[in-house]
């Protein structure tokens, strides 16, 4: 014979299912766009058979909740964080590439191209007519147009690299902001488990985090056994590394810092660069993740001194630095051609006066003004010495030389004092123009133009990468929202589910009562 | 595959935003009227871009270089023409004063006509373009000839101005002073070239005793002079022709380099509205589509 209120209890059993069912089912509906969130189940068992010992066997008991557990495929989860990797990388090289691209505006009527034409044009328009000086002005004017093209661009570039090193100190930050919450959230999960069960909002706000830290930089996690708990659980710690030193090693945090870099990695940085590396002085290895993508942008100068190998802003501002340099250094001293022929500078030539050795390019000084002659050669004579001065010319202070922008009398057009008609000098310098031998890319133009094209195809590639990786992404992220999401139209299917449980039970509790009040009021009186 | 609401309204934002990415991108090629607007969207098409629009700067530099060269020639043209009329009306005065019918009285009024005549010379050897003596080579700031018909500068043959009307290809405009007037010579300062040295030596020879036979002499001098001019002109009349020749090239030239600048670079504006307008129903689909799907779910259908 079975106990008398034996029922009840069954009832209340599916009761208290149904009622945690309804409560979970609650839980979802209320996180249903909560960021990271993963749909919890409840584990529903048939409670533990009792032995009736009367010979009919086992009796169930009703049912039992053992757990709520999250719906996750933690795979999902290490395959979304590889691919973000590369996707921060990216993302943040097509928008750094893209700036320096506005910055040289090229094709348009504003650009390189134009100006030079411009220059050119009016040393054409003075060739046809040495005397004038409307024509002389023009000259000057459109040199000052030209060297101030690269001042603009140079200052850009610097500008944006000092961007980036902000934002790789901010993203430092974020790193270690991250680093320090996954660590009290690793203490929290680890004594709320202590007794078996999982946390799962918990762990939802830790792969949060971890999402977008691997965004940042190319992490791997790794929850490590280390034996077992005195539950018989297995005792798990939470490894997180980048570059293959650990970051946060479950209660414990390994920070990032940024220090001044004293000595300057490429000529052209700007001062108070950032370098990143561990607190603990360690060297940082980056394999991925926007802050690599930041570091070789802001440092990258073609793997020029053991800077990154990529052609970032030093790169560029590298190129235009040599540009100005060769390009002032021919137009003004002359050179020896490929077949062995001199052709000549405008310090070779006269000006209106019958003065000659007047240098047209020269640099500002600390002052900002443009030097003269004699400062800029500082008394030099030998090709040697003259080629040093030259060197210090940077697309920053190129400019037209102090004599040319008080003076425009003084533009060398003759090769024979006295003659105001005699522009072969002017002829000389107008064909260096098309010298393919100037540079090694080709002539003036050709040069900046391979740097345009350069610029052009790493943008595209960075732009591709970036677009095809974020579909990569997405992707991962659907399959993971296909697992873990909660679907509106399922839990209200499952909250029907429950409400019909609880009914029937409820219904249960109600006849036994009635069967109860039978028994013990009406039976035997 | 399960889907849940969720996925639909993301899938729904990601593909609304793809759609006005490439509304976006031919809206932008619409209003800029380009293909491309920074050199990544087509590294190929900016790299031809940038050297076409070069090559047409430089067509048209050319051009107005051989518009003034033809302004300069045209000057020495007249000028030159001028003279020869100078030397032409300085032959038939020789001629007559070598006839032996003159009277002295008759031999003074061509004397004094030829002085005029050799003035007019002087006039003419001086001849400016735009403030710049012509024929004086590379001192374009000094007159040729004094007044006395000697040179007042220094002015080699090889002093040549040249105007340049395409890549390499110079075109030497000016007629150096010497040439012209000292025979093919060079022109020194102080000295007189040969066509003064010749109306020096008719005007003694028509003012002093009035030798026949000394000024019929002196007419094979001025045929020589009237050959050496007609030598001058032809030559100038080559250039001119050249320079007509290189600015209807030059014309044509402008013409097919613009083309090729624009069909690289220019969008056709017909394709350009045609996909805008693609893009815009592709979008209005997805937004009714997306809309009708994300806004059921089983809550409205529950009691």
């Amino acid at each position: 014979m079975g106990q008398s209120f034996f029922g009840l209890n069954i009832a209340i059993r599916g009761l208290y299912t149904s009622q945690k069912g309804l409560d979970s089912v609650n839980h979802n509906l209320a996180n249903a766009n909560t960021p990271g969130y993963s749909r919890q189940q409840i584990a529903i068992v048939a409670a533990r058979p009792t032995l009736m010992n009367d010979g009919t066997g086992m009796m169930g008991t009703g049912s039992d909740v053992t757990g709520i557990e999250r719906v996750r495929d933690e795979y999902l989860d290490s395959k979304y964080w590889n691919e973000n990797i590369a996707y921060g990388e990216w993302d943040i090289k097509k928008t750094l590439l893209s700036g320096v691209e506005i910055t040289f505006n090229e094709p348009s009527d504003t650009g390189f191209s134009t100006v030079t034409q411009d220059f050119y044009s009016a040393l054409q328009e003075l060739s046809k007519d040495p005397n004038s000086q409307a024509d002389r002005v023009l000259v000057r004017e459109k040199a000052v147009t030209f060297t101030k093209y690269f001042k603009n661009i140079a200052s850009h570039l610097e500008s944006q690299q000092s961007d980036a090193n902000s934002n790789i100190k901010a993203k430092v930050d974020e790193v270690n902001s991250f680093a320090m919450q996954i660590q009290q959230l690793n203490k929290q999960i680890y004594t709320s488990e202590l007794d078996g069960s999982t946390a799962n909002d918990l762990r939802d706000q830790r792969t949060l985090l971890t999402d977008k830290l691997s965004k940042i930089v190319d992490i791997k996690t790794n929850e490590v056994t280390m034996g077992k708990l005195a539950n018989g659980k297995d005792d798990k710690h939470l490894l997180i590394t980048i570059g293959g030193k650990a970051l946060v090693d479950h209660f414990g945090v390994s920070k990032l810092s940024t220090t001044s870099r004293d000595k300057k990695l490429n000529e052209e940085d700007i001062a108070n660069i950032y370098q990143v590396g561990w607190a603990d002085g360690n060297k940082l290895i980056l394999r991925g993740g926007e802050l690599k993508g930041y570091i070789e942008v802001r440092d990258g100068n073609g793997g020029g001194n053991s800077s990154p190998d990529y052609n970032g802003i030093p790169y560029y501002l590298n190129k235009i630095n040599e540009f100005v340099r060769t390009f002032a250094k021919a137009f003004n001293e002359g050179y020896t051609d490929t077949k062995g022929n001199a052709v000549e500078g405008h310090a070779d030539g006269y000006d209106t006066k019958g003065d000659t050795g007047i240098r047209f390019f020269t640099m500002t000084g600390a002052d900002g003004n443009p030097l003269t002659n004699d400062k800029f050669l500082k008394g030099a004579t030998d090709p040697a010495a003259i080629a040093q001065s030259y060197s210090k010319i940077t697309a920053k202070n190129f400019s037209i030389s102090a004599e040319i922008l008080k003076d425009p009398g003084t533009i060398s057009v003759s090769d024979a004092v006295g003659q105001t008609g005699n522009v072969n000098n002017l002829k000389a310098l107008i064909g260096q123009r098309y010298d393919s031998h100037m540079f090694s890319a080709g002539a003036p133009e050709d040069y900046i133009k391979s740097i345009i094209a350069t610029l052009g195809i790493d943008s595209q590639q960075a732009s591709n990468l970036s677009s095809s990786q974020e579909t990569m992404v997405k992707q991962v992220d659907i399959q993971r929202m296909s697992v873990s999401g909660v679907s509106i139209d399922e839990e209200m299917t499952n909250l029907i589910k429950f409400q019909h449980s609880y009914e029937a039970s409820a219904k249960v509790i109600q006849t036994m009562s009635d069967i109860y009040d039978t028994l013990i009021n009406r039976l035997g009186v | 595959m399960r889907i849940t609401n969720n996925m639909l309204s993301n899938n729904m934002l990601d593909y609304m935003s793809n759609n006005l990415n490439r509304m976006s991108k031919y809206q932008n090629q619409l209003a800029t009227g380009k293909k491309i607007q920074v050199p990544s969207d087509d590294p190929i098409v900016a790299l031809r871009a940038l050297k076409l629009r070069t090559d047409v700067s430089e067509i048209e530099q050319y051009q107005r270089n051989a518009s003034d060269a033809q302004s300069w020639t045209d000057i020495t043209e007249t000028t030159l023409s001028n003279m020869s009329d100078v030397l032409q009306r300085t032959r038939e005065l020789v001629v007559k004063g070598a006839s032996d019918s003159n009277t002295i009285g008759d031999r003074q009024n061509i004397c004094d006509e030829l002085k005029q005549l050799k003035a007019q010379m002087v006039q003419i050897s001086n001849t400016t373009y735009a403030g710049r003596y012509v024929f004086s080579g590379y001192s374009t700031d000094k007159p040729l000839v004094n007044e006395d018909g000697t040179f007042a500068v220094d002015v080699a043959n090889s002093e040549a101005i040249n105007y340049e009307i395409g890549i390499g290809d110079s075109i030497n405009i000016n007629v150096a002073g010497g040439d012209l007037l000292n025979s093919g010579g060079a022109a020194i300062s102080g000295q007189s070239g040969q066509v003064f040295k010749d109306f020096d030596a008719i005007i003694s020879a028509m003012g002093a005793s009035g030798n026949a036979a000394t000024i019929s002499g002196l007419i094979k001098n001025v045929d020589d002079d009237m050959n050496n001019l007609s030598r001058v002109r032809s030559g100038v009349g080559a250039i001119s022709n050249r320079i007509e020749m290189t600015m209807n090239r030059l014309d044509s030239d402008n013409l097919n380099y613009t083309k090729l600048m624009s069909e690289n670079e220019d969008v056709d504006m017909a394709e350009a509205i045609m996909n805008l307008q693609s893009e815009e129903s592709v979008y209005k689909a997805s937004l009714s589509g997306g809309a009708k799907v994300i806004q059921t779910t089983l809550i409205d259908f529950l009691r």
